[in-house]
């Protein structure tokens, strides 16, 4: 299992190059990375995944531009929006990870999207950049979120990953950091090492219910 | 009054933490406030009472936060959402936890002192722009873009750099 931040955005996006990003965030304990709109590359020990995030465009959109993508090993996400929406992504061929669920609609996330999700395998994100550079109301209404969001993942067991969304090294923060901010959403030690491979298992193909036996 | 016996008062802890990026002028009290800030916003008065946090010494780009014992974690945590201090944007790295200020102060005086090279540092090219050297440490190099008034400042590495 590697340990990933689901989401990171180099320069030009941000204000730190993508091989900068790679060595801090091997120094803080992560194994690799999903770079939006980076070309994939590994520098010293941390594998920097290849990321593309979709968001304000219709579903139709969405699809045809998924179709580029499919067959590469690029991390395809696409921001959460109202629960229809949100229910054609997830079923869609290729989708890896609907992000920003504390940003949609209070409904836009529930029991039936939850299985879909887990499903297809689809992940939901975890954006702890909300957490710790948001205050107040903001902060309590997307910790709510993200407690719904737990509450059926319990349930129906769907991929979570954890993200940081730094567009800078200062936003990253260390795997012990994250174990921290994830207590706050009284998610346990297990529940946070399985999100931190949650890329790892959306994306690694799902093994076949049926094995070819010569 | 009198001092208590060592049996009568609180268990404490310190923290070392460094406050990134390097050679960001750290204030004592400002740091105190933005902690004290996040400890209450994230945990609220009853947890900050409990906890009495408070920044002892601040030693370059390492600070020593002092809080009572069995509440790190929580602190450890609080400190991870201070994003600014003042107008400069920060992060705190908590480096280690001890019982004792020296046993922290040894451990960071292991640490080697990360600078740029004595004398003149070059300008340096990066996607076709130039660049000033703020900061260097092996690979890392923490550049800000010449030009009047540009003081923001870009995280590179030595390999990012184009040859002039």
């Amino acid at each position: 299992m590697k340990i990933t931040d689901a989401a990171v955005f180099p320069y030009p996006n941000g204000d730190t190059s993508v091989r900068r990003f790679a060595l801090e965030a091997g120094a803080l304990g992560f194994d690799s990375l999903v770079a939006i709109d980076t070309p994939a590359a590994t520098y010293g020990d941390v594998e920097v995944k290849s990321g593309i995030l979709f968001h304000d465009l219709p579903v139709k959109d969405i699809i045809n531009r998924m179709k580029r993508f499919r067959g590469t090993d690029a991390v395809i996400s696409v921001k959460a929006g109202d629960g229809g929406f949100n229910r054609a992504v997830i079923g869609m061929k290729g989708m890896h990870v609907l992000r920003c669920v504390h940003a949609a609609d209070k409904n836009a996330f529930d029991h039936v999207s939850a299985k879909m999700a887990a499903d297809n395998a689809v992940a939901v994100d975890i954006d702890l950049s909300v957490i710790t550079r948001s205050r107040g109301v903001a902060r309590q209404r997307a910790m709510v979120r993200y407690r719904d969001i737990l509450v059926l993942e319990q349930h129906y067991e769907f991929p979570l990953t954890l993200s940081t969304y730094a567009r800078s090294v200062l936003d990253l923060r260390a795997v012990r950091e994250f174990s921290g901010l994830c207590s706050l959403l009284d998610m346990d030690l297990a529940v946070v090492e399985k999100a931190l491979g949650g890329i790892g298992a959306v994306t690694t193909p799902p093994v076949p219910a049926v094995r070819e036996v010569s | 009054m009198t001092v208590r016996p060592p049996t009568l008062r609180d268990k404490r802890r310190y923290l070392v933490v460094r406050v990134d990026p390097p050679g960001t002028p750290v204030d004592q009290k400002e740091l105190y406030y933005a902690i004290a800030d996040a400890i209450t916003a994230l945990y609220g008065d009853v947890a900050a009472a409990v906890m009495i946090q408070a920044v002892v010494a601040a030693e370059g780009d390492y600070v020593f936060i002092r809080c009572r014992r069995g509440t790190e974690r929580e602190l450890a945590t609080a400190l991870s959402t201070i994003t600014s201090l003042r107008d400069t944007r920060i992060a705190v790295r908590i480096i280690a936890a001890s019982g004792t200020l020296e046993s922290l102060r040894e451990r960071i005086r292991a640490i080697p002192l990360p600078s740029l090279p004595e004398g003149e540092n070059p300008d340096v090219l990066f996607d076709k722009k130039v660049f000033t050297p703020v900061y260097g440490n092996g690979q890392k190099i923490d550049v800000i873009e010449k030009g009047f008034k540009n003081t923001h400042r870009y995280f590179l590495i030595s390999e990012d750099l184009e040859s002039t």
